[in-house]
């Protein structure tokens, strides 16, 4: 009998042990292989069109296929068709695409249509979820998500920082210039009225060589600062019991207002800057503030500035002169990011899952967002605290520290059923508002179209979702 | 001999399926072609009007007949109506400017020069270009901090001239006109060169006998002569103008706010970027709708629908 209880327990044991083996091994080995059994098929993955694509096209497809004999077939979608597209494949029923890029603020959408897979049941078969709990809080616990669900993995840890130009102010003069008028510290901005005082200061000084600061503000790029400010300075997109709103209250028209006067201090035709012109002015050392994604810290540091891929970004005139800090108020916005998920109509679903697992795993999402080009950014602790990311350029512990900050406390973006007619709406008011409409008129048509989508939505609906949304810790500023 | 060949022919007479068959052989021949055409052109119109009395958006599921819902939607809709509105305006200010400038380019080509061909080879240039190259090519044209354009006017006012042309509403219409009359007088210039070319010389040379102005020249002969190609030039380019998209798309993507949003970018917007399928598609009948009976009058009134 002992010996029989010897042997159950045994044979107990030895199931547990064969059966559990992907939780403590390395996810992308684990998804490896997993996936060496699908050799000789190929999966298709839909991924924004340009530079991010030589991430699948040049190095996470080849490596893949070399690892598991899986092809992998890249679809180039620009961004604004990527949702249809995406869509567009599901109703068909064609099964195109296998695996997806998602933009967070979509999933609710996809999701609901039943266009995403839920991963759950993969995660727990290929042992991933401890490793999911080094993807920073930010991104985990906000855009992973809906109704409970898995729906994809936060692949991109995109968030705004500030940059400012540190030579600029750690120059004995301008410090001493400035107490001498303000009273406080020349340093980064802690909220917007310093930085409107830094910003003008630096113009009197400096311009036409150096203007205080310079920011995009051609579409689509400033709703993301709009909704940032907005939240920050207090205020809420709708009134969670009515679902009317509430964006055309005095906040909005005080931070319309604010960032209507910030172009003063900018350079002449700022109204007309895109994410590239942007850019240029920082790296060619003619603005001395900006805020936008973490790519443009790599280069301003002139990483990657040999890659043929990035041959159309300025050479940096301010390498080594660049600081890193939080945007004004402390809470960024993490603006847009990518997500990977699964189609609901793919026929290889669990191939499909596997190559995902791999691509957002420490392990290999580590490699990815050190390529120069890709424009992929840092999204988990451990890529934080990589030393071989922090020994890339000699101001990249500083750099890192500070996507690490800034993704603790970033911003969620406001994400709703239809999402892209209420981000349509705030693209359009705040083209208005460079063209010299009165702030106040752009902000009650705002909050009609708003009202105008809920309702087509449907209340209940929308309000439900937006209570969920707004439950988020990263939705509204505690 | 005539004799002869009736007495030959009622002899070979067909019988009467042979007739049948004789009468109705071309419409045997083109009824494939004519099937085709009608799966390919008219089948996607059916479609989408069937399309545009659904209730099809790219995120619902929901497909139930929505009767008349998008049609009287399109009523309440006070952006379609104004992007109609800013069609209108570029449609109404471009067209005879582009006629005008054509016109006069043509008139200084007509005499033969050394030279030319290589002259009016160049001038045609700007309409093979596509349109969203020419935008965006009138985009950097007009970039108040790199763009020529500012700096010459700067030259001249002698100081710094900073216009904002994409952004500001005073200029944002003058610079689409300016980039499409760039792009299309070309168009119309070459039409009107064949048609001046082709202006009966003897009458010329009578009214120069006669002493006639050369403005009466132009009213009593060159005009009616040309008129007809000017009317096909005209119908042309205003169908082209009222479908107009990349040149503004590529300048200012209908913005400021909605200000230069024509009704081509409108449905873009709500059926690509609002995914309102079957709204889009009421939309589209509207456009169809409109632009037959606009384009009607137009030939009855030229005269050319005969």
């Amino acid at each position: 009998m002992k010996f029989r209880t010897f042997l159950a327990a045994a044979a107990v044991l030895a199931l547990a042990a064969s059966s559990a083996p992907a939780a403590d091994k390395d996810a992308a080995d684990t998804a490896v292989e997993a996936a060496k059994k699908y050799a000789g098929t190929t999966i298709s993955i839909v991924w924004e069109a340009g530079l991010q694509s030589l991430d699948p096209l040049n190095y996470s497809g080849p490596q893949w296929e070399k690892l598991t004999g899986i092809k992998v077939k890249v679809v180039e979608v620009p961004t604004d068709q990527m949702f249809t597209k995406i869509v567009q494949d599901f109703k068909s029923g064609a099964g195109a695409y296998d695996a997806l890029n998602v933009i967070p603020s979509w999933m609710p959408d996809l999701a609901r249509a039943g266009a995403l897979e839920p991963l759950d049941k993969y995660v727990d078969k290929f042992g991933y979820r401890d490793e999911l709990q080094d993807i920073a809080a930010a991104y985990r616990d906000n855009q992973m998500q809906y109704d409970g669900k898995i729906y994809g993995f936060p692949d991109d840890g995109d968030v705004m920082l500030l940059y400012y130009r540190k030579d600029i102010f750690e120059d004995p003069k301008m410090k001493d210039d400035f107490k001498a008028k303000f009273g406080y510290e020349l340093a980064p901005p802690k909220d917007w009225k310093q930085f409107d005082e830094i910003g003008q200061f630096i113009t009197d000084k400096m311009a036409p060589k150096v203007y205080g600061a310079g920011f995009f503000r051609t579409a689509p790029y400033p709703q993301y600062m709009f909704q940032e400010r907005f939240r920050m300075e207090g205020g809420k997109f709708f009134n969670a019991d009515t679902m009317k709103a509430s964006v055309n209250s005095d906040v909005g028209l005080k931070v319309f207002k604010q960032m209507l006067a910030e172009n003063k201090f900018m350079p002449p035709g700022v109204e007309q800057w895109n994410f590239v012109d942007n850019l240029a002015a920082f790296l060619q050392g003619t603005t001395a503030m900006t805020i936008s994604w973490p790519p443009y810290g790599r280069w301003a540091a002139g990483y990657g500035s040999g890659e043929e891929a990035l041959k159309w970004v300025p050479k940096s005139q301010v390498a080594g002169k660049v600081g890193y800090a939080l945007t004004p108020l402390g809470r960024p916005e993490l603006g847009v990011g990518f997500d990977l998920s699964v189609s609901a109509t793919s026929k290889n679903k669990e191939a499909a899952y596997l190559f995902i697992q791999w691509l957002n795993s420490k392990k290999t999402s580590l490699e990815r967002v050190q390529l120069p080009y890709t424009l992929r950014d840092p999204f988990r602790f451990s890529h934080y605290a990589s030393e071989k990311y922090r020994a890339l350029w000699p101001d990249a512990p500083a750099y890192l520290d500070t996507i690490k900050t800034s993704g603790e406390k970033g911003l969620l973006d406001l994400s709703l059923l239809q999402q892209d007619k209420y981000d349509e709406a705030m693209t359009k008011a705040i083209s208005s508002l460079w063209a010299g409409e009165d702030p106040k008129a752009i902000l009650d048509r705002m909050a009609q179209q708003f009202d105008a989508i809920t309702e087509k939505v449907g209340i209940e609906n929308q309000k439900a979702v937006y209570k969920v949304w707004a439950a988020k810790p990263g939705a509204y500023p505690q | 001999m005539t004799a002869s060949v009736n007495l030959n022919a009622a002899e070979h007479r067909p019988s009467r399926f042979g007739r049948m068959l004789e009468d109705r052989l071309p419409y045997l021949i083109v009824a494939p072609a004519i099937l085709i055409l009608l799966l390919v052109g008219l089948f996607p119109l059916i479609y989408s009007l069937v399309v545009s009395f659904q209730r099809i958006t790219m995120t619902e599921s929901d497909t139930s007949f929505a009767g008349l819902l998008n049609y009287a939607e399109l009523f309440r809709d006070t952006r379609l109506w104004a992007s109609l509105g800013h069609t209108a305006i570029i449609t109404a200010i471009s067209l005879p400017l582009e006629l005008l400038v054509g016109f006069l380019m043509a008139q200084l080509f007509i005499d033969r020069m050394p030279g030319r061909q290589i002259f009016v080879a160049l001038l045609v240039l700007p309409t093979v270009i596509s349109p969203i190259v020419a935008g965006a090519t009138w985009r950097l044209m007009f970039d108040v901090r790199f763009g020529p354009i500012g700096q010459i006017l700067s030259f001249f006012a002698g100081e710094p001239v900073r216009i904002l042309w994409t952004v500001n509403p005073a200029y944002v219409y003058p610079a689409i006109i300016i980039c499409e009359v760039w792009q299309w007088s070309p168009f119309m210039f070459l039409l009107l060169l064949a048609a001046l070319s082709n202006v009966d010389q003897s009458q010329l040379e009578a009214a120069e006998i006669d002493g006639a102005s050369y403005l009466r020249v132009l009213r009593a002969i060159v005009l009616p002569a040309i008129a007809p190609v000017i009317a096909v030039a005209c119908l042309i380019r205003g169908l082209d103008l009222v479908r107009i998209f990349d040149i503004i798309w590529a300048l200012t993507e209908g913005g400021p706010g909605s200000t230069t949003e024509t009704i081509s970018l409108y449905t873009y917007v709500q059926g690509f970027s609002q995914f309102e399928t079957s709204y889009t598609a009421a939309i589209s009948f509207l456009v169809i709708a409109l632009l037959t009976l606009i384009t009607t009058l137009v030939l009855k009134r030229m005269e050319l629908a005969r």
